[in-house]
């Protein structure tokens, strides 16, 4: 006997953790890193040839809307799809925007190459100071951009001022020429101060002076577009670890007791996690231990670590030795 | 396009915070405080400060930070009482007073100082104001902290190649033409600590 298997589509029965690729137990950091990374794949703009982008990017949008919501996710997490109180709120474009800036979604070509006839408004750059265990960890910084932004205004206004030569007869065969403003006549425009919250990601493995722009939240242009926000990432000195490259590079005191005779210790590395070093040799002054897969993730491959190289320094003792204790020297000297 | 995501503002965003990128206005003259690549043609032939009628200017913009060799934390509420430096975005200068004559009032000459965001001491100024935490929504003083004058616009204009802009000084007292209040900019918010792994 045949079976047949009828299938039943629930419109409304999305499992969320599936679309950003997160656990249950996914963090906001971790939601936030999967939407943006999401984001930029699955924009329709991208995906021209998919008949399915349209859907896929609402669902991303709805999956972190209601992820990234304390009070929403909780209602999502017992009760499902339907479970949810209220609709959506806010429109997937904001959700974009506070992560990549106010597009008129332009992919594929730089911003600068759309039309260079039209004039845009001042990039603004604002130095972001990130500490060696964001690089490690990555995390996001929320900002409130408040900006002017114009908007029309009844009446019109001059634009498009220029200099131009005038020629007046003055008499047969008598000409003057003079420089005159020509100006056309534009909508009017009035700039009004509005607010939004802008993500920042720092990504693991970020390097200094590395950009991350949101396009269209620079200074507007009352004639034209407004330029950019670009935010240029400073990696702050850290008191204990030096980074070059992906490496970390350390120092650590030993006394001569253990330089001589082996140790046993943990160092605390940059997100807490303990890395066990273990010494059962002589360890000179200036000897190097190196931790492979210790150091900071590689930029581009979070999957790829550098390494930890640990630098001994051997403190000796401050005072002279005593009687007793330079004949306890004397005994080990058979070394 | 107007609001982005609705949160509840929680108390914290009502704070100007270190690393922040603001337009400050005077309130008495509304004006922008603003500097550029124009040099003063009297006293120190520095940098020169005044300030603007344009609420569209890049060169508004100023970044709050920590005073010389002090870490002036991201995202962290500046306090009031607290000392803090402004940099030039566009020029790397920083808001600078020194006993020098301002060339319109004969005030003290308020000019933009430093390389790359470094200067030296007579960079930093205080922030005055009455509760504990610098708010968005107030009016403060800048108090120079070597000097003692206060950050003030009286009314004079420049002339030609400046005109219309506003002569920006020191004065000793405190007065309605030295409130200050923030506008335009980038506010950073306060962050969490990156989480720890536990699976590591």
């Amino acid at each position: 006997m045949l079976s047949q298997f009828v299938i039943f589509f629930y419109p409304f029965r999305r499992d969320f953790y599936k679309i950003l690729g997160v656990s249950r137990s996914a963090s906001v950091k971790d939601i936030k890193k999967a939407y943006r990374k999401l984001a930029l794949q699955l924009h329709p703009d991208r995906n021209q040839d998919d008949p399915n982008a349209q859907d896929k990017f609402a669902d991303l949008g709805a999956a972190y809307e209601v992820l990234s919501d304390e009070e929403k996710r909780k209602q999502y997490d017992a009760y499902g799809e339907e479970g949810l109180k209220e609709g959506h709120h806010s429109s997937h474009s904001d959700i974009f925007s506070s992560f990549f800036g106010d597009f008129g979604f332009m992919f594929g070509g730089n911003r600068q190459q759309q039309d260079r006839n039209i004039p845009r408004g001042n990039d603004i750059i604002l130095d972001l100071e990130v500490t060696l265990e964001e690089v490690y960890s990555g995390n996001f910084v929320e900002v409130v951009r408040n900006k002017p932004v114009a908007k029309e205004a009844p009446g019109k206004r001059k634009c498009n001022c220029r200099q131009e030569m005038r020629t007046t007869q003055l008499g047969p065969g008598r000409f003057q020429m003079t420089q005159e403003v020509v100006c056309d006549e534009c909508p009017n425009i009035k700039l009004v101060n509005e607010e939004r919250t802008l993500e920042v990601e720092i990504e693991q493995g970020v390097r200094d002076e590395m950009e991350y722009p949101f396009i269209g939240e620079g200074e507007p242009h009352i004639d034209g577009e407004p330029g950019d926000l670009r935010f240029r990432i400073k990696v702050l000195k850290h008191p204990l670890f030096e980074r070059r490259g992906d490496d970390l590079y350390t120092n650590v005191t030993i006394t001569l007791v253990e330089a001589l005779v082996g140790f046993e210790m943990y160092i605390t590395h940059l997100d807490g996690h303990k890395v066990h070093i273990v010494r059962d040799k002589i360890t000179k002054p200036g000897a190097r231990i190196w931790k492979k897969g210790e150091g900071l993730p590689n930029f581009d491959n979070n999957n790829i670590r550098g390494s930890l190289i640990i630098t001994f320094d051997v403190d000796f003792p401050k005072e002279q030795l005593d009687d007793q204790q330079k004949d306890g020297m004397d005994k080990a000297r058979s070394l | 396009m107007s609001f982005g995501i609705n949160k509840g503002r929680d108390p914290d965003s009502g704070y100007v915070t270190c690393g922040s990128l603001v337009k400050l206005l005077n309130t008495r003259h509304n004006v922008r405080l603003h500097s550029h690549d124009v040099k003063y043609g009297s006293g120190s032939g520095q940098q020169s400060v005044t300030g603007v009628d344009s609420a569209d200017d890049a060169n508004s913009y100023w970044r709050i930070r920590g005073k010389p060799n002090e870490t002036c934390q991201r995202g962290v509420p500046i306090k009031c009482g607290q000392a803090v430096r402004f940099t030039h975005m566009k020029t790397g200068r920083n808001l600078h007073t020194h006993h020098f004559s301002s060339p319109l009032s004969n005030n003290q000459e308020v000019s933009a100082f430093g390389e790359n965001g470094e200067g030296d001491d007579l960079d930093v100024w205080t922030v005055q104001c009455s509760g504990t935490y610098w708010e968005r929504d107030d009016a403060v003083r800048f108090k120079h902290l070597g000097t003692s004058v206060f950050l003030s616009i009286t009314g004079e204009q420049y002339g030609h190649p400046i005109r219309g802009q506003r002569e920006v000084h020191g004065m000793p007292s405190p007065n309605q033409h030295n409130y200050w209040k923030v506008m335009e900019g980038v506010f950073i918010q306060p962050s969490n600590e990156p989480l720890h792994h536990d699976e590591l």
